[in-house]
């Protein structure tokens, strides 16, 4: 269970967060949304320890993690799918997964993970000994979830894993992170698709300059006034 | 201090150093004097570019060698000293601007071992073309005055702070301690960051060659190639970072503790400076970047406090 | 033609140890984005070290590399921690200056401290076998330096090996990647930090090593060899230890054909000219891919 209160952040005396409250249950898919700027990478490299927060409390499984150096966090079973991916792209895609499992907890049953991710993803396992920076981007961002599952998390977070992808590939993506979690991985996915991530998800926040505006059931959010005029568009379902 | 009351302090200092020559007893106080003079002087002149500008020239030696070469080259040859070391401080400069324009366009650290590669480059071409020692002839040793070359260190040193005394307060001094803070925030500002770097290279190198005159003046035999050495830069830059780079006492500062501490400990163990003021400087980049001028500045605010 | 040919091959062996050389100090800059100045000072003491060794306990000068080696790594990790720990924190334009400088002070005092312990006098160790030459075709290949070009392609070679196979050979080049990434993936960057700077350092005893039995060695060759490093590092490039390596044999092939043309004294400027070319020709720095 992920609770963050109050979390406040800033870059240098530039302030982004003022105060978010959220939680991920154990088992849930919950969604961040939000414009551009909103803070909501910025939250994610909190929890993730890439970035101290000014002010507040963040908790995963009672464990605190405001002062805790981001490799730890991966041994406390949070992985995260950084935005832009962040893959090692001088390194082979058999590399990148290896070092998914470099935390201690990962090494256990690291082969076996591994070709759970080939299953998952078969054209991974052609292309094994591929260097990443020649994959495409819907590949790089099979590599990046492969990665962080080769973690054996049990928190997912991910950070615009749809962005410049094709939209079968999304659904597709969209559908395994539905699998990942009924296999009991909670999941926190930050994203711009509003609608594909609201359908996909129990719950949902929305981040709008540095505070939670608005919270709640995925179909509730998604059948939102509010929601639908600023993020769903006059095409919106 | 305020600005009155440091130059009536700077008057005096001045006034009571011009007097020494003719209160001195043996020859090692003026050599001493002269020695901490220079190192100001090459100090204060590095600072120019490296702290004011924030461009970390590691070739300052090359200006310092090119001024002595051109100095001693005419004035052996029949030119009036100050002449000679007028065109020694036009040659440093020139060479300066021709390749600053190209270096320049390293930035940071590379333009840092950038110059120390010129800086080389131009000490092996000088050492193997002139391997010989130059010395004077017999009769300018004859007629040699130590408290001539005293004089004009003193002169040299009191232009040299003066020059950049007066950049501090100058829009171009603003204009360049913008660009060592954020060169492409200056820019977007409208400092044109080239031109300002060019100027400061040419004043900081300018007084380097007329120093490198002054060594030419000093020294009765020595090595064409041994102005031109990279320990005469990595002096000038531990003065000015123990001082306190970017600030106008922090060579002066700096220099003094330095002949001191180098002339004081070369009895028993030669380099045993060097090993101080390595360890000092180390110290400094860590804990405190303002060098001895910070540390004057702490003491006095805590004093202050102290005071009921 | 004989006397060319004669020349080439002296310029490949000493280039073979401008390789090792300039291997610790690209390990140590690629990975931790910190340029230490002070690492010909590294491989003085290497030197020094197999000097010592030779001299008071009767070590063959290639044996002394089992303890110069591993004495080399446990330095490196002592100076990352008292030093270069620090250095990291701060962002990498940063670090980079700051490394300069530290490096620079570090190198101030190591050489004044040999200077004392050791004096300035030059340093050679002469085994039975100094004088032993390989004749082929009319060259000579002294033995002791076919030897150390050998011992080095070998050392580079290995920590090649090491950076690709190993677990953590892998995290160092996930780290000289993209560290916060690193740091997402678990990899605790800071001993992924550590470990490279003590291998490079470890390179550098090595090299100081095998530069006291095939040359010389006094207190002054660290500036001399920091240049050399730093020369073969703009040359070949970070990123590849057998890049470097052979960047080193290209220096030295270089030397040898400028002194031959030029005449010995212009050995030196080569490098140097060659350095500042393309450093120029790339302003952007070393790390653009």
């Amino acid at each position: 269970m992920l609770e963050v209160e109050g979390l406040e952040a800033s870059y240098g005396s530039f302030r982004v967060l003022s105060g978010v409250t959220l939680e991920v249950r154990p088992g849930e898919i919950v969604a961040l949304l939000g414009p551009n700027g909103a803070g909501k990478t910025t939250l994610i490299r909190c929890i993730a320890g890439l970035l101290r927060p000014r002010a507040g409390a963040m908790r995963w499984e009672g464990w605190p993690l405001g002062q805790a150096e981001a490799h730890t966090v991966v041994e406390r079973g949070v992985a995260v799918v950084p935005e832009g991916r962040r893959l090692f792209g001088s390194m082979s895609v058999e590399e990148n997964l290896a070092l998914g499992a470099f935390a201690p907890r990962a090494r256990r049953g690291e082969a076996s993970r591994l070709e759970g991710v080939y299953a998952i993803f078969p054209v991974l396992r052609e292309r094994r000994r591929q260097l990443v920076r020649a994959l495409s981007g819907g590949q790089q961002q099979m590599v990046a979830i492969g990665r962080a599952l080769m973690a054996d998390p049990r928190l997912l977070v991910l950070d615009e894993p749809s962005l410049g992808l094709a939209p079968r590939l999304v659904e597709s993506i969209f559908g395994l992170l539905r699998e990942i979690n009924r296999g009991g991985v909670s999941i926190l996915l930050v994203e711009q698709n509003v609608h594909a991530a609201l359908a996909l998800a129990h719950r949902g926040y929305i981040l709008e300059a540095g505070r939670v505006a608005a919270e709640g059931q995925g179909s509730v959010l998604l059948n939102d006034a509010h929601v639908r005029r600023a993020y769903l568009g006059p095409l919106a379902r | 201090m305020t600005r009155p009351r440091g130059l009536a302090l700077g008057v005096v200092v001045v006034a009571a150093l011009a007097a020494v020559p003719r209160v001195a007893r043996t020859d090692a106080e003026l050599n001493f004097l002269f020695l901490v003079l220079l190192s100001t002087t090459l100090a204060q002149s590095w600072n120019i570019v490296a702290g004011y500008a924030g461009q970390v020239n590691l070739g300052h030696a090359a200006f310092f060698g090119l001024g002595a070469l051109t100095t001693r080259t005419l004035w052996i040859g029949g030119t009036p000293v100050l002449l000679a070391m007028g065109a020694g401080a036009l040659v440093a400069t020139a060479f300066a601007l021709l390749i600053g324009v190209v270096a320049f366009r390293l930035r940071g650290a590379y333009f840092a071992i950038g110059t120390l590669a010129l800086g080389e480059i131009l000490r092996i071409t000088v050492g193997n073309l002139l391997a010989e020692i130059s010395t004077l002839p017999a009769a300018t040793i004859a007629s040699y005055r130590l408290a001539d070359r005293y004089y004009l260190a003193l002169a040299l040193a009191v232009a040299t702070l003066g020059v950049v005394g007066a950049l501090g307060r100058s829009r171009a001094g603003l204009g360049m301690q913008a660009i060592r803070e954020d060169e492409a925030a200056a820019e977007a500002s409208g400092v044109n960051a080239l031109g300002l770097k060019l100027l400061a290279l040419a004043s900081s190198t300018a007084l380097a060659g007329l120093a490198g005159g002054l060594f030419a003046y000093y020294h009765i035999s020595y090595y064409p190639s041994h102005p031109f050495g990279a320990h005469w830069t990595f002096d000038a830059l531990l003065i000015t970072f123990v001082g306190g780079v970017g600030t106008f006492h922090g060579p002066v500062l700096g220099a003094i503790f330095y002949v001191v501490l180098k002339e004081y400990l070369a009895v028993r163990w030669v380099d045993f400076h060097l090993l101080i003021f390595g360890a000092l400087f180390i110290g400094i980049v860590l804990l405190l970047p303002g060098g001895l001028v910070e540390a004057a500045a702490r003491l006095r605010a805590l004093a202050g406090r102290r005071a009921p | 033609m004989t006397a060319f040919v004669q020349q080439m091959v002296l310029g490949l062996l000493i280039g073979g140890l401008y390789g090792l050389a300039a291997a610790g100090l690209s390990l140590v800059f690629g990975v931790l984005k910190v340029l230490n100045v002070a690492h010909g000072q590294l491989i003085m003491l290497g030197g020094y070290g197999a000097f010592w060794l030779g001299a008071l306990a009767g070590f063959d000068p290639f044996a002394a590399l089992t303890l110069v080696i591993p004495g080399a790594l446990a330095f490196g990790a002592v100076l990352y921690w008292t030093l270069f720990a620090w250095v990291v924190r701060a962002s990498e334009e940063t670090r980079v200056k700051n490394s300069l400088l530290i490096g620079f002070g570090l190198a101030l005092a190591l050489d004044a401290l040999a200077v004392r312990l050791w004096t300035a006098d030059e340093r050679s160790i002469t085994t039975s076998y100094a004088g032993a030459v390989v004749s082929v075709g009319g060259i000579a290949i002294p033995l002791v330096r076919l030897a150390s070009l050998v011992l080095a392609g070998a050392l580079i070679g290995g920590v090649h090996l090491l950076l690709l196979r190993t677990r953590w050979g892998r995290a160092i080049r996930a780290t000289a990647e993209d560290w916060e990434a690193a740091l997402l993936t678990g990899i605790d960057v800071r001993r992924a930090y550590l470990l490279a700077f003590a291998i490079g350092t470890a390179l550098a005893g090595a090299a100081g090593t095998l530069v006291s039995v095939g040359y010389s060695v006094s207190p002054s060759i660290g500036l001399e060899w920091t240049l050399k490093a730093l020369v073969v590092v703009v040359l070949a490039g970070l990123g590849s230890m057998p890049g470097t390596f052979v960047g080193g044999l290209v220096l030295g092939l270089a030397e040898a054909a400028a002194a031959w043309g030029f005449g010995g004294p212009y050995r030196e400027m080569v490098g140097l000219v060659l350095f500042f070319v393309v450093l120029v020709a790339r302003p952007q720095g070393l790390f653009a891919r």
